[in-house]
């Protein structure tokens, strides 16, 4: 009955050292195996990686903006004031609730595609716009996380902070936020793992990345090996920089957890 | 004709705000947007079973302890939840479409729709997030309750469906819901393939009339509505299977 429990273990364990090589072994052996598709493959990696580089942008910069102002929120929902705690929650709310894909519609047709400050004419790029459409629902996930967090830290530890001598924000500094951000970093790379993989949605509103790239290349190649390939390689891409996330989140769940 | 009063009452009371819903007293475009919200709707009543179903099947093989089950289902599940919905859609549209395409004889023949697509990828991408959640609920089932029923002459396959399912779905539920709504969220990547949900509608709409604002606040709340509707009947079902004295 053991050996039937630990199976599936070992099994696993080899399927998730294997899943990081398991994609782009296909891609390459099926490269190497077919060498016109292979060349082929060759001549367009350099323009799929120019595309997967503003994935990583994108992704980057929406969880900055979004940590920043989700983090802020967070705060300002256990404000005291309804004022500031009400319109939060609805933003929370809404936002949260909303599709990636709709966020990025509707910053990239509201917002123009130019601004104007103090008469000089500032490109707005729709990879900025995206970024922004990605942001809003990032911050609406971190405040929710940041609430949480904030709400799990017992109320003892403020006292027993104050009993040591600690000023408010001394507290918060040393001690709550600290435990607070321990806590919350495992939701929080899941929101980072969902905000890479939305950047593929901006495609949709015609940004150069590295979906829209494969989709480019496979228009102009007309091989549907190739575009079997070319969309193999968009996977890949996406896995090997997720999957790591996502298993050292679950590592750090199970720590938290046995903690 | 009263409905075209309150539609008519509606447009001139938002145009005051600056908000332009003009084509609602349209025929043809209202028609569109109407048939969007309706396509939503029926992707997402269809696809909350068809989820469950194969989330319930993918769990089932990921606890059954035998490898020729559990490990495809594992690198289906890791691959599926790390790779963008859309580069799936597109990949299953792009590729085993065309295998189908081919298979039966050309593209005319293909019976598979975009919708079809949307609702299979989508599915199984939800399912695979729901096994993961119902395979931690079975693994908290206590070995003690398994080897009571195992005890008693259970079969590993009844013992899964009156022991360990029951109660691991309670323990998923909270989990489950969160998939549901996440489900709700992803029906808009039919967009990309030209199925005509909400968003779809919606561009047909305002590339016409230019009224982007206007309609995303309702698309806005159309969304924020379903997914409390969801959220709520999750707690709902939560309550109606709460076990007294489980803790579950």
């Amino acid at each position: 009955m053991r050996a039937q429990i630990q199976q599936p273990r070992t099994g696993g364990r080899i399927l998730r050292n294997g899943a990081f090589v398991a994609l782009p072994l296909v891609v390459i052996l099926s490269a190497v195996a077919d060498p016109t598709l292979g060349r082929e493959l060759l001549q367009w990696v350099p323009y799929l990686a120019s595309g997967f580089m503003m994935n990583v942008v994108i992704a980057l910069s929406a969880m900055t903006l979004g940590t920043v102002v989700g983090a802020l929120f967070g705060m300002l929902s256990l404000a005291p004031f309804r004022l500031v705690r009400y319109p939060v929650a609805a933003y929370v709310q809404l936002f949260r609730n909303a599709p990636h894909l709709v966020l990025i519609f509707a910053t990239t047709y509201i917002f123009p595609f130019e601004i104007v400050i103090y008469g000089t004419y500032l490109p707005f790029p729709d990879w900025v716009k995206a970024v922004i459409g990605l942001a809003i629902p990032a911050s609406a996930y971190v405040a929710e996380i940041t609430r949480g967090a904030i709400l799990s830290i017992p109320t003892t530890q403020w006292e027993a902070a104050k009993g040591l001598g600690f000023s408010h924000g001394q507290a918060l500094r040393w001690i709550i936020l600290p435990q607070c951000l321990r806590r919350s970093l495992p939701p929080w790379m899941n929101v980072l793992a969902s905000i890479t993989m939305g950047t593929a949605l901006a495609s949709l509103v015609g940004v150069h990345e590295l979906l829209h790239a494969a989709t480019d290349a496979s228009t102009a190649v007309r091989r549907l090996d190739f575009t079997i390939i070319a969309y193999l390689v968009v996977m890949a891409a996406f896995f090997t920089l997720c999957y790591p996330i996502s298993r050292l989140t679950r590592r750090m769940e199970g720590r938290f957890h046995a903690a | 004709m009263p409905d075209f009063n309150v539609t008519d009452l509606f447009v001139s009371l938002t145009s005051r705000i600056g908000l332009n819903y003009e084509f609602l007293s349209t025929g043809y475009e209202a028609q569109i947007w109407r048939d969007g919200f309706a396509t939503t709707l029926f992707l997402i009543v269809l696809l909350i079973p068809v989820s469950l179903v194969f989330g319930l099947v993918f769990a089932a093989c990921l606890t059954s302890g035998r490898l020729w089950l559990s490990v495809p289902v594992r690198a289906f599940v890791e691959v599926t939840r790390n790779t963008p919905t859309l580069v799936q859609l597109m990949f299953s549209f792009l590729v085993l479409n065309t295998f189908v395409s081919s298979l039966v004889g050309g593209v005319q023949n293909n019976p598979l729709s975009p919708f079809f697509w949307v609702v299979a990828v989508v599915g199984l991408h939800i399912a695979a997030l729901h096994a993961e959640a119902i395979r931690a609920g079975i693994e908290a089932v206590p070995a003690s309750t398994v080897e009571a029923a195992r005890g008693i002459g259970f079969s590993p396959l009844q013992i899964l469906r009156y022991v360990e399912v029951p109660l691991a779905f309670r323990a998923s539920l909270p989990a489950i819901v969160n998939n549901l709504i996440n489900l709700v969220k992803l029906t808009t990547v039919g967009n990309a393939i030209a199925v005509s949900e909400i968003t779809y509608a919606s561009i047909m709409v305002w590339t016409q009339r230019d009224n982007v604002v206007s309609l995303m606040i309702v698309i806005l709340l159309f969304f924020s509505l379903i997914n409390f509707v969801v959220a709520r009947l999750g707690l709902w079902v939560e309550r109606r299977l709460a076990v007294p004295g489980y803790g579950l």
